[in-house]
């Protein structure tokens, strides 16, 4: 259509102007869309490193309570008895219930080597499959022997076959290492990156122990999760609080919403530099209307209506978005695979499409601010008097 | 149908309303313009003569009194109606020839019929008008402002002939040409006017109302003669 042609040879001729407006809009979907990328990449990369422990229900005693309501003796430490354990495991089935050990000791990892201090687990050798994954050696079946974390092995060289002498002077026995287990990252269950996992009965044995420190449900259904924990603190907690349950996805999900305000928060920044872009539209294209009161005159006189006016503007403030948030939506591509490689040293969250929508909401903001900065101008030419309008000089 | 007026004017008032007290721009004004005939509006500036030529044009209404364009009724019509009216019914041509810069030749022409159909134009048709109008065929594809003042005024002319208009309405068609030139543009219209189209042609200039067959003169809002 003519005015489509009109508005395109427009912006052509005054194609300074145009592109130093266009730039504006390219800098606001450059800036949300970039914003987005990040905030959402960054969102993809902790929930990847803390995917392995987001199905898991966890089972400490309860700080402050009155201990032991039923068995277990005179202990003072906050524990959580067999029969405990058995109640948990009850009302968590079919969900596979772990008990867990935690201490920390003293050992040496070879003659003449300075003691270390590590915290160890004790963990029944049938439930260690289901929650560690080794990256090397085999999962320990006997009593003498463990699995390190993989910063442990790293720090303290250690390989699989090596020896580790627990206790002051390795008075509590030697342990074969006999697996390295995956870097799990920061988790709720058991952060066994730097530390040494034993076998229960080896624990039992030499820390003298009867009870747990705390049982880790990992839950098959992620849907289930909020009734698992309902279901075990109704078991647990019926007369006094003796255990604290804790959902590890609903806290992960408390810390991705914080992600997410954060990303919101900037991106919102983002959008103010998409305004600043909207007024310098706005600002040019009043100053096209004010210089073609004239020609709008001449071409109202001679049948063109009112629509037909503004669409000629309209046109002209959408070729500038949609070009604008083209060139913004390219540019947040190539900025967040820089971002993304340089910051996080990986593209792979980049090219998902809870990412990628991210170019789309800033190009579509882009457009959809253009056309409302274009409305305005469009118009007021479209209601000029014609006989006023065919008069101006 | 063919002795029906193509315009006809019928006690036509023009108030313009005025902070300081209205003004009567023009005062009961009557007249008829039959198919074919060639008129020249003539009065002194202050006359009502522009407020005259923007109600002929469809710009504007009366405040009373009626105007018909071949027995359409303009009263008070709507906007988008009086535009089409304009697009359809009436050519116009100005003193400055008022192409759009933007538009090669043929464009130019062929806008108005754009307009009218909504859609693209055959070029051909353009071209057909441009050659009726004496316009080299060279310069077709070329910007208004490539081309000198005689030459833009007859792309004025095929502009305003392209929707085949019920009236040609001139606004001083050679005030801003040289005497030659402007002479070149009345033969153009003598010899228009002479194949059927209907010619309004508001001027002070009486030699150029000599082309004219009839003379609407206007003083103070009012015909004289």
């Amino acid at each position: 259509m003519i005015f489509w042609e009109i508005a395109k040879r427009n912006i052509r001729i005054h194609l300074l102007r145009s592109s130093l407006a266009m730039l504006g809009i390219v800098i606001g979907v450059v800036a949300i869309s970039t914003m987005g990328i990040l905030g959402n990449s960054m969102v993809l990369s902790v929930s990847d490193s803390l995917r392995t422990v987001g199905d898991s229900v966890i089972v400490t005693p309860h700080a402050g309570g009155n201990a032991r309501g039923f068995g277990g003796g005179g202990s003072t430490s906050l524990t959580i008895s067999e029969q405990d354990f058995q109640q948990i495991k009850r009302v968590s089935a079919p969900n596979v219930a772990i008990p867990v050990l935690q201490t920390s000791d003293r050992m040496k990892l070879g003659v003449g080597k300075d003691d270390i201090v590590t915290i160890l687990y004790g963990m029944n050798p049938d439930d260690v499959p289901d929650m560690l994954k080794l990256q090397e050696g085999d999962y320990s079946r006997g009593n003498s022997g463990c699995l390190v974390g993989a910063t442990f092995a790293k720090d303290n060289n250690v390989k699989v076959g090596s020896r580790i002498s627990i206790g002051t002077d390795g008075d509590k026995g030697t342990l074969r290492v006999t697996g390295i287990i995956e870097e799990r990252g920061m988790a709720f269950d058991v952060s066994t990156d730097s530390a040494v996992v034993t076998t229960k009965d080896w624990f039992d044995t030499t820390y003298n122990r009867d009870d747990y420190d705390k049982v880790v449900v990992k839950v098959k259904d992620l849907n289930q999760i909020a009734s698992v924990k309902t279901a075990i603190e109704k078991q647990m907690n019926r007369r006094d609080t003796t255990v604290d349950v804790m959902d590890t996805r609903k806290t992960m999900e408390t810390i991705f919403q914080a992600f997410g305000q954060i990303t919101t928060f900037v991106s919102a920044i983002g959008g103010i530099s998409m305004i600043v872009a909207g007024v310098s539209i706005l600002n040019i294209m009043m100053m096209s209307v004010t210089e073609r009161i004239k020609e709008i005159g001449i071409m109202r006189s001679i049948g063109a209506q009112r629509r037909e006016v503004m669409s000629m503007f309209l046109y002209e403030a959408a070729i500038l978005g949609v070009a604008g948030s083209i060139i913004g939506g390219l540019l947040s591509f190539l900025g967040g695979y820089a971002i993304s490689s340089l910051m996080l040293q990986t593209t792979k969250y980049l090219f998902v499409p809870s990412t990628m929508i991210h170019i789309v909401y800033g190009m579509a903001f882009g457009i959809f601010v253009c056309l409302i900065c274009g409305i305005y101008p469009a118009w007021r030419a479209a209601n000029l008097n014609p006989i006023e309008a065919l008069r101006h000089e | 149908m063919d002795d029906l007026p193509v315009m006809q004017f019928q006690d036509v008032v023009k108030v313009y309303p005025l902070p300081a007290g209205d003004v009567t721009a023009l005062d009961g004004v009557s007249f008829r313009v039959g198919r074919g005939e060639f008129i020249s509006v003539m009065g002194p500036s202050g006359s009502g003569k522009s407020t005259l030529l923007n109600l002929m044009g469809c710009l504007d209404t009366p405040t009373s009194g009626d105007i018909y364009i071949s027995g359409i009724r303009v009263g008070d019509m709507p906007d988008t109606e009086l535009t089409s009216l304009r697009r359809d019914r009436i050519g116009f041509i100005f003193q400055y020839f008022n192409l759009f810069p933007l538009l090669n030749i043929i464009e130019n022409v062929t806008f108005p019929m754009m307009l009218k159909t909504g859609k693209g134009v055959d070029p051909e048709r353009g071209k057909e008008v441009l050659r009726a109008v004496q316009l080299d065929d060279k310069l077709f594809t070329h910007t208004p402002t490539e081309l000198s003042g005689g030459q833009q005024q007859r792309v004025a002319v095929a502009r305003a002939l392209i929707n085949n208009p019920d009236i040609l309405l001139c606004d001083e068609p050679t005030g801003n040409l040289d005497s030659k030139t402007g002479a070149g543009i009345m033969d153009l219209m003598t010899e228009l006017n002479r194949k059927g189209t209907t010619i309004i042609m508001v001027t002070h200039d009486p030699h150029l109302a000599e082309y004219s067959r009839r003379t609407i003169r206007i003083v103070d809002g009012r015909i004289v003669g």
